[in-house]
């Protein structure tokens, strides 16, 4: 099947996500509006227009409500449904992931470090009001080695797994903020972490050509899926062995006389035998996210093109086996 | 077919010429070296040499003599050829066997260098601030270092006694130490001569024997003869406005050309070199430029003549002389359009030709006939190609596009001129053909393109064999082997024979490929195990925490995607599909 593009952003797409049904796809960019689609046929169901500067993160929950942050240095409450602003949280410096805990009455989200501010983790709790309006998180944890670029719940809301800029991977308990466990596998940044649609694993994108599979829980490293460029999104597909990557060059090292339109791919590795096994072409730009549909018969990317690309998988997708 | 013979013969044939030549008088024997009997009994794991040489010492022999065997490599039972790489920016240098499964590690060196490999592969030397260092033998061990601050370029001789090293540090007036000559064997500095500038490396060229090496100055020939190192007949040829030469790889036989001077027009002139005598002039008129192309056996000599007929825009006549045959009328072939690229066929007859202007290139194919006259065997048009790579062997070449033509590779059958395979290896820099002709490398080097750095292996073919991904990969270069010690009628043989090798051949590859396909599924089988145990495990946890879900969530089940239908609501919503627009015209 053709896949359905989107085309709803001005600038680089920084993140998509599914809500929990699969039916809605969230898109945001470096441009300040966050899009909502039907995944189905790609039609866009409204823009949450409020933040000033790139948005970097969204997280929507089975509950209608959407978080988003941005370098505009707050992190915003929405009504899904009707796309009103419900709170405001201003920061310090630029969000950099934020997420709602599996109750949904928990949030956090990260800011990084800038302009003489430390990069923090925060975390609110929805259930007190006054927490919102006085904008004070009931856990603030300070970073002081390396900031958070990406940062995933762990299944019970008990801890938040966040990655680094050095590369590592610390649980962060969420009544103590205090680092839990720590995995020392990737050597450079890490780019995205995401979870298995039941939360029990996560897989780690980094700059390091990498992505890893790990156990939410105990943090214990399961794969490595190793590619020759630096890996921006990895995601676990809810029904097959499989994982999907996206990546590419650093936009400075792409020159504007390539030949290669349409030519940067989407990865797809079998979980358990850490092989390629498919490809997707299609983007002109590198991919900088990448979404399993939680029924997994789909799949969504987001280029630095600012394109969202929806793909249905052909039937031989799901017959495809590897010898063994 | 490279059938590899026994050790043994390698080191005896290499010898025996020089052992007999070499022959120590009566007086040597005085503070030199002990000779051993008349002819040495060689086993295979040392080798023997005897010395006339008055400034050989006891140690330096002794060093030589037990270094060990070097040849090793040509044992191994599956025939792989060996290969150098430079990666990691070239902080990392390995050296890997071919296996068309993968490659085989032989060894790995964190040392910041470039490496060549001398002529016959008996040696790989790196570069140093204070040097170069000769390293061998299955190891890789040390074999030698010479000293020669900020060295930059380095030449082998073809019989791989002598290296040449440049340094554009060192010069003193009393003391010529630009380029210095080495003998390998004795790690003594023969000679050393001045340079007035390193554009055309080699400055020296060697002579296909070795017996000799030749430079070129304003207006001069040199000759020096091995191993005293002094001018052939003690002086330099002097050949008014010489403007390059080369070898005969073939016999021993120079050719150079001198521009138009005045009234006396351009000539190209083949002088056997021990002679003196000019056995072939040839006058050429409004010349620009020529370049010489020897074939590599020596059995024809292009010449690349650029000209300007009449004065304006430049017109290229390739002058061959066919070698083999008699007074050669060297035969032209004249292509209008620019010239990109010229390369003989090694072991024939045929050269193609790049010409044209981007997006334009042709790609033409043409053979010498034993009559004299040459045939153009076929033109392929509009090629992204930039470059010529035959295989070492003949028949077989690549035309690639490196670099800013992206990559693109054509690879030819040029017993019929058929393109067998058109591929891409996007980006690369690089095309290397292994010594055998059965592989080509095509690469992409950090030092031409940041990304993407990796070499890939093709069969001759054009089927795509391995992808190496390498952290900042830099440079390929392959390990070349001696000449074959079969004679003609032997190859004939083995080629009679083919059919039958083939088949023990084939059964060892299979075997190999069903090994190696074992190994794989029992690999995934491992892995898929493991995997599985880690699942349900993990599944075990997930559903021991069922409970402290649903009170998360407030009693609602939200473990399935339809856990929960009753919270469904059905709504019909119309899409838009497609738009079909009917002329009311046509329904009436």
């Amino acid at each position: 099947m053709k896949p359905i593009l989107l085309q709803g952003h001005e600038r680089s797409i920084t993140q998509i996500k599914y809500n929990r049904e699969g039916d809605l796809l969230f898109s945001v960019a470096k441009d300040p509006i966050a899009n909502v689609w039907y995944s189905v046929n790609g039609e866009r169901l409204g823009t949450y227009t409020g933040h000033t500067g790139a948005v970097c993160c969204s997280f929507t929950k089975s509950i209608w409500n959407v978080l988003t942050g941005s370098a505009d240095n707050s992190c915003r409450l929405w009504d899904c449904e009707t796309g009103k602003q419900l709170a405001l949280l201003e920061t310090s410096s630029a969000v950099r992931t934020c997420g709602f805990d599996f109750s949904g009455n928990i949030i956090m989200f990260s800011t990084d470090k800038q302009m003489g501010y430390q990069c923090f983790l925060n975390y609110f709790d929805l259930r007190d009001p006054q927490q919102i309006e006085d904008n004070q998180p009931y856990q603030s944890v300070p970073c002081n080695e390396s900031k958070i670029t990406s940062a995933v719940w762990g299944p019970l809301g008990e801890f938040v797994i966040a990655g680094h800029e050095n590369g590592e991977i610390n649980q962060y308990s969420a009544k103590s903020g205090e680092i839990l466990k720590t995995a020392k596998e990737h050597t450079k940044q890490i780019n995205d972490i995401q979870s298995s649609v039941d939360l029990t694993m996560l897989i780690s994108a980094s700059k390091d050509c990498t992505a890893k599979l790990f156990d939410s829980t105990s943090l214990e490293h399961i794969k490595t899926f190793k590619t020759e460029r630096p890996v921006n999104s990895a995601a676990i597909s809810p029904i097959m062995d499989h994982v999907v990557m996206g990546g590419g060059q650093e936009a400075m090292e792409v020159t504007t006389t390539s030949t290669r339109i349409g030519k940067f791919e989407a990865r797809f590795f079998h979980a358990a035998y850490e092989e390629e096994f498919g490809r997707v072409k299609g983007h002109f730009g590198p991919i900088n996210c990448v979404a399993f549909h939680p029924d997994g018969k789909s799949y969504s990317s987001g280029g630095e093109d600012g394109y969202v690309r929806i793909h249905y998988f052909d039937p031989h997708y799901f017959d495809f086996e590897l010898e063994a | 077919i490279n059938n590899i013979m026994t050790s043994y013969f390698i080191v005896f044939f290499c010898l025996l010429e020089d052992v007999l030549r070499e022959r120590p008088l009566e007086a040597d024997g005085i503070d030199s070296v002990v000779v051993v009997d008349s002819v040495p009994q060689v086993g295979p794991e040392l080798e023997f040499y005897i010395f006339s040489d008055k400034t050989i010492n006891y140690d330096s022999v002794k060093n030589y003599v037990f270094r060990g065997f070097h040849m090793h490599w040509l044992e191994d039972p599956d025939c792989r050829d060996q290969y150098s790489v430079i990666y990691e920016s070239g902080e990392q240098t390995a050296i890997f066997s071919n296996d068309s499964k993968e490659p085989i590690l032989v060894e790995e060196r964190a040392v910041k260098t470039y490496v060549r490999w001398s002529l016959k592969g008996t040696y790989l030397a790196t570069f140093h601030q204070r040097g170069i260092a000769l390293w061998g033998g299955e190891k890789f061990k040390q074999i030698q270092r010479f000293s020669h601050q900020g060295v930059s370029l380095i030449d082998f001789s073809p019989c791989e006694r002598y290296v040449v090293t440049f340094s554009p540090l060192m010069d003193t007036k009393e003391d010529p130490q630009a380029i210095i000559i080495w003998d390998i064997l004795t790690g003594q500095k023969k000679r050393g001569f001045h340079c007035e500038s390193s554009a055309h490396w080699h400055i020296f060229k060697w002579s296909p024997d070795g017996k000799c090496f030749a430079r070129m100055t304003q207006d001069t020939l040199s000759i020096y003869e091995i191993p005293s190192m002094s001018l052939l007949d003690k002086k330099s040829l002097k050949i008014s406005g010489i403007k390059d030469f080369s070898w005969s790889p073939g016999d021993n036989i120079i050719a150079f050309w001198v521009p138009e001077d005045k009234d006396i027009p351009a000539r190209v002139t083949l002088m056997q070199f021990l002679s003196r005598l000019e056995i072939r002039v040839r006058n050429l008129f409004n010349v620009v430029d020529c370049k010489l192309h020897w074939q590599r056996q020596g059995d024809y000599l292009c010449v690349k003549v650029d000209r300007t007929p009449r004065g304006s825009g430049i017109v290229t006549n390739f002058e061959i002389f066919r070698m083999r045959e008699m007074k050669g009328e060297g035969t032209s072939v004249v292509v209008l359009k620019s010239i990109i690229g010229f390369a003989w066929e090694p072991n024939g007859g045929r050269f193609a030709v790049l010409h044209g202007k981007s997006p334009r290139i042709n790609a033409s194919f043409y053979h010498v006939k034993s009559n004299g006259k040459i045939d153009l065997i076929k033109m392929f048009d509009n090629q992204q190609a930039n470059s010529i790579f035959w295989s070492p062997q003949g028949q077989f070449m690549v035309l690639a596009g490196l670099r800013s033509m992206n990559g693109a590779l054509v690879f030819v059958d040029t017993s019929d001129c058929t393109i067998m395979y058109i591929v891409e290896h996007y980006m690369a820099s690089d095309v290397e053909w292994d010594p055998t002709g059965r592989y080509v490398v095509t690469s992409v080097s950090w030092w031409s393109h940041k990304v993407d750095n990796a070499y890939w292996l093709w069969t001759f073919q054009g089927h795509l064999v391995q992808k190496n991904n390498k952290d900042r990969f830099c440079q390929l270069l392959w390990r070349q082997c001696p000449p074959t010690l079969l004679s003609q009628e032997q190859i004939k043989a083995i080629k009679k024979d083919l059919k039958k090798y083939s088949k023990i051949f084939e059964q060892k590859d299979r075997l190999s490929q069903s090994k190696a396909s074992k190994e794989l599924v029992d690999k995934r089988h491992l892995m898929m195990e493991e995997y599985r145990r880690y699942k349900d495990s993990a599944i075990q946890l997930y559903n021991q925490q069922r409970e402290l879900r649903l009170q998360l969530r407030g009693g609602v089940d939200t473990d399935e995607l339809d856990s929960n239908v009753e919270d469904w609501e059905e709504e019909a919503i119309e899409f838009f599909i497609s738009e079909e627009i009917i002329n009311l015209g046509d329904l009436m």
